[in-house]
């Protein structure tokens, strides 16, 4: 496989006269399940083996994907992808460069306990399948309960014309259960997400009686829900939620791509953004973490990158292209989904560090407020708009959580509310999600409970 | 790798079905797939990349005895790849559970005909056309304001083939043209930044309009510049197609799923016949729809795609349905079967979601307003619930009207309500029908919408 790669990726510096060149080989193995109700779908099968080649040509990328490993194909995507460079750089105005890395040559063998392609699908079916049952039975006012599996495996080769050559295997066992439940007109949605490229072993950790349970309880409980009041009130924020902000109201921003692009980072590195209280990490090194991995999809070794130290801005996420646009070290968060597309910057497991309080301590001051436990989905644009939608939230009524409230959402500025985060909890959670970005990734992000002394909260009553 | 003629196609759709009998399937369909795409990338105000992926493959469904599989591979072509492949989905099938709502799989009718959704123009274009079309939209962002600053965009070209045989008799091929370009643009002026503003003109035969998109763009992003926040109060707002398309993807859409409805997820379960919006609203699911984005001969299971009546002024009429979903209820699949090519199995999807345009002009529409909203694109609208309808979404761009005239930009600007309450309190539609994703239609006037700012 590997002196395939290397010809291809010579015919590109020989033949083309390209400063750069790479190829990114795989052969993945995917199966999927879908049970609604109970009742399973189809379950699903599928090989995908394929090719990435992206080459520099005078400083303009070409890129090229076939469906195929053979000599003959890649040789043809190779000669394409110049081709594809030499046109787009007719209009070039500033040409490309990358930073200089270490040409890392390693072999990556993953151990899982539990290793998903050699578990029957029998017995996946019977996982989720387990969980649907618990879900269904939970109380009758529940009408659906869907539940997705996923695991991916694999191989990943890198080759590039540096001298980098990196083998590295591929795991993703991922699941998501949603619960709907319905009572008169009133219907409620619930989801959790599990993921892990440790194994199969995640469900040993995140069992399925303990995941269904709290799908069903939440759908149930918000049955009884009210619409929140419209306006800016002080709030309390579950580590679940305080992940999906960290990833979507800062973490796209810090993406230096789009920070390039015009976030409202741009020229903030060194100044303070947050309150002191506010230490924000992308760590693509945690054990089984859903974003983690060895190298990234340009060779470069993935690292725990310090983004906010203590309220100021002291680092963004890198691909050699802005590294060298910037002036400074490669983070490792270029990745691409498949072989279909390109490696672009994206986050891994981001976070928020943990501090001192006790929660009863983060509540206690409040008069009126909310606690947002759990979220549905967030959203952010580059002048630092973010929007996050709540699935379960609570009313905090003098210094205690009080009755559930439903559908909720806030919103705000990032940089104005980051300086509103007065207090941070001792605890820590980390959850799964998946972020599109034109291309899905796998990450995690999470951190501790925080308070907010004001944010804009979108209700209908 | 070349573009594969309509006998290769169905060749390996037919020997699939063919062996996966062969090897004990009771029944079983094949879906092949073929995708060339080309493009080129405008980065930070700049072309600088081009790319071109090639992506092809084999789906196979076989069933056993009430029970599903479903297997793939993205080698096309090769005899050996194509048995492994059936292997496996038979296989899935023997680990799956039986479905007793299973019936069968759908039977031959014959296909539609459409129109304009193939350009062999557009399969001939190369790389330097579409570098001529992006700098075209480039120029004509930069020549409009030097306050706008093109982050992201490009030009593309596809061309599609998809081949569908099945073990009653359905063989089936079709191909189609695609053809975009897009814009995103920010202001820029005295450090202030403005929200990402968008542009893009989409279509299946070779006539797009890149210069209006990067004008366009650029106007966009000058004028969301100076936002004022916007103020708590219940108002009217024109939703423009992109949050039209927001908004409806994961509410309206869904809820016109028979498969939904089936499962109780529906607010509309038990609603066919009654008023669900307001006499102005009048909506298709239409497949047939001349060069539509979504237009195809037939579905992803070889039903031939049709036009269907979902809302009639206001009132329900019927759901869409794929195989299965209508095989529950004794009805006909409505040809709304959709695949993500080969790799996955059939489900219910709109095709062309097409809302009824009325007469007035966008201008006469602003003009109706005496103080308003008039919001470009939503954030956070895949976090509405699914079920109710219930949304809270910020408006971002959105602009203030007032007395019939856009004021300025706003920002901060929440919307919080349902979307059938939205639907009913519809009160004009515009005459500027567009093709947004799978949603074709109109600017839509709604009153009665919380809006929650300062």
């Amino acid at each position: 496989m590997k002196d395939v790669l290397c010809k291809v990726v010579d015919v590109a510096s020989r033949k083309f006269g390209a400063e750069y060149a790479e190829v990114r080989a795989q052969r993945l193995f995917k199966t999927m399940l879908t049970l609604k109700e109970g009742r399973v779908e189809a379950a699903r099968q599928g090989i995908e083996n394929g090719a990435a080649l992206r080459v520099l040509v005078k400083g303009a990328w070409g890129f090229a994907s076939v469906g195929s490993l053979d000599v003959e194909t890649l040789t043809g995507a190779v000669s394409d992808a110049c081709k594809m460079a030499k046109a787009a750089g007719s209009r070039l105005k500033e040409p490309i460069k990358l930073v200089e890395t270490e040409a890392v040559e390693d072999v990556v063998k993953l151990k899982p306990r539990k290793d998903p392609a050699k578990i029957s699908i029998e017995e996946k079916i019977g996982t989720m399948l387990s969980m649907s049952k618990k879900i269904l039975g939970y109380d009758k006012r529940i009408k659906g309960c869907t539940a997705d599996y996923l695991d991916l495996t694999g191989d990943n080769y890198f080759v590039n014309n540096e001298g980098a050559n990196i083998e590295q295997g591929k795991l993703y066992v991922w699941s998501r259960i949603t619960a709907t439940a319905r009572e008169a007109d009133v219907f409620t949605f619930s989801r959790e997400e599990i993921g892990s490229t440790s194994g199969y072993e995640v469900f040993d950790v995140r069992t399925p009686e303990a995941v269904s349970e709290e799908v069903a309880k939440r759908a149930v409980k918000q049955l009884k829900a009210k619409a929140p009041k419209g306006g800016t009130f002080p709030v309390v924020l579950g580590p679940d939620v305080v992940g999906v902000f960290v990833h979507e109201a800062f973490g796209h921003l810090a993406e230096a791509d789009l920070t390039l692009s015009g976030s409202v980072l741009m020229g903030k590195l060194g100044k303070k953004i947050a309150s002191n209280v506010v230490t924000f990490y992308d760590d693509g090194t945690i054990k089984g973490g859903f974003g983690s991995f060895k190298y990234d999809d340009e060779g470069v070794p993935a690292q725990k990158t310090v983004l906010v130290k203590d309220g100021v801005v002291v680092g963004l996420m890198h691909n050699r292209e802005t590294a060298q646009k910037l002036n400074t070290k490669p983070t490792g968060n270029a990745r691409a989904e498949d072989f279909r597309v390109e490696p672009i910057i994206r986050m891994r497991n981001t976070f928020m560090e943990p501090k001192d309080r006790s929660f009863e301590e983060l509540v206690e001051g409040i008069k009126f407020g909310y606690y947002f436990k759990s979220f549905r989905g967030g959203q952010a644009n580059l002048d630092g708009t973010f929007q996050v939608g709540i699935q379960e939230g609570y009313e905090i009524v003098n210094g205690e959580v009080g009755g559930p409230v439903r559908d909720a959402s806030i919103s705000g500025n990032t940089l104005e509310t980051l300086l509103k985060v007065d207090a941070a909890g001792k605890d820590f959670g980390l959850s799964p999600g998946r972020c599109g970005k034109g291309q899905t990734a796998f990450e995690s992000d999470g951190g501790p409970h925080i308070r907010v002394k004001g944010v804009l909260v979108g209700g209908s009553a | 790798m070349a573009v594969l003629k309509k006998e290769e196609m169905l060749g390996s759709a037919e020997d699939a079905v063919s062996f996966a009998l062969k090897k004990g399937a009771d029944e079983a369909e094949a879906f092949a797939y073929q995708g060339l795409a080309s493009s080129v990338s405008i980065e930070r105000g700049q072309i600088a990349k081009s790319s071109r992926i090639i992506d092809q493959g084999l789906g196979i469904r076989t069933i056993v005895k009430k029970a599903v599989g479903f297997a793939y591979t993205n080698i096309l072509g090769s005899k050996k790849s194509m048995e492994e492949t059936i292997v496996r989905a038979l296989g899935s099938a023997k680990a799956s559970k039986l479905d007793e709502d299973w019936h069968s799989l759908p039977t031959k009718k014959s296909f539609a005909s459409v129109e304009n959704t193939y350009d062999k123009n557009i399969v001939d274009l190369h790389a330097e056309d579409l570098v001529k079309i992006a700098s075209v939209m480039l120029e004509a962002a930069e020549a409009k304001d030097k306050r706008a600053f093109p982050i992201e965009g490009g030009a593309g070209a596809s061309y599609l083939s998809q081949a569908v045989a099945n073990s009653n008799g359905i063989s089936g091929f079709d191909h189609g043209t695609f053809v975009e370009c897009s814009l995103e643009t920010i202001g820029q002026e005295a450090g202030e930044v403005s929200p990402v503003c968008f542009e893009f003109n989409a279509e299946r035969r070779y006539k797009i309009d890149p210069e209006w998109v990067g004008e366009e763009a650029a106007r966009l992003a000058v004028s969301a510049l100076k936002a004022k926040k916007a103020e708590t109060k219940t108002t009217e707002v024109i939703f423009t197609q992109f949050a039209l398309q927001q908004l409806l993807y994961y509410t309206l859409v869904n809820a016109v799923k028979a498969d939904f409805v089936q499962r109780n997820q529906s607010a509309f379960k038990d609603k066919i016949g009654e008023a669900v919006a307001s006499d102005i609203v009048t909506v298709y699911d239409d497949g047939l729809f001349d060069g539509g984005l979504r237009t195809w001969k037939f579905d992803g299971e070889g039903v031939p795609q049709q036009k269907t009546l979902v809302i009639e002024k206001g009132v329900l009429r019927n759901f869409i349905y794929d195989n299965y979903s209508a095989k529950k209820e004794e009805k006909e699949s409505t040809g709304n079967a959709a695949r993500a090519g080969y790799l996955s199995t059939p489900s219910v999807e709109a095709t062309n979601f097409h809302l009824m345009a009325g007469n007035r002009s966008p201008e006469k529409l602003i003009g109706e307003v005496k103080d308003g909203l008039l919001v470009y694109f939503l954030q956070g609208a895949h976090s509405s619930n699914p079920a109710s309808g219930d949304f809270s979404v910020v408006a971002t761009p959105a602009w203030r009207i007032r007395n019939g005239e856009i004021a300025y930009a706003t920002k901060g600007a929440m919307l919080a309500g349902n979307i059938f309450e939205v639907l009913k309190n519809v009160s004009d539609v515009a005459n500027n029908e567009r093709k947004v994703g799978q949603l074709v239609a109109p600017w839509v006037l709604a009153e009665n919408v919380k809006v929650v700012g300062k």
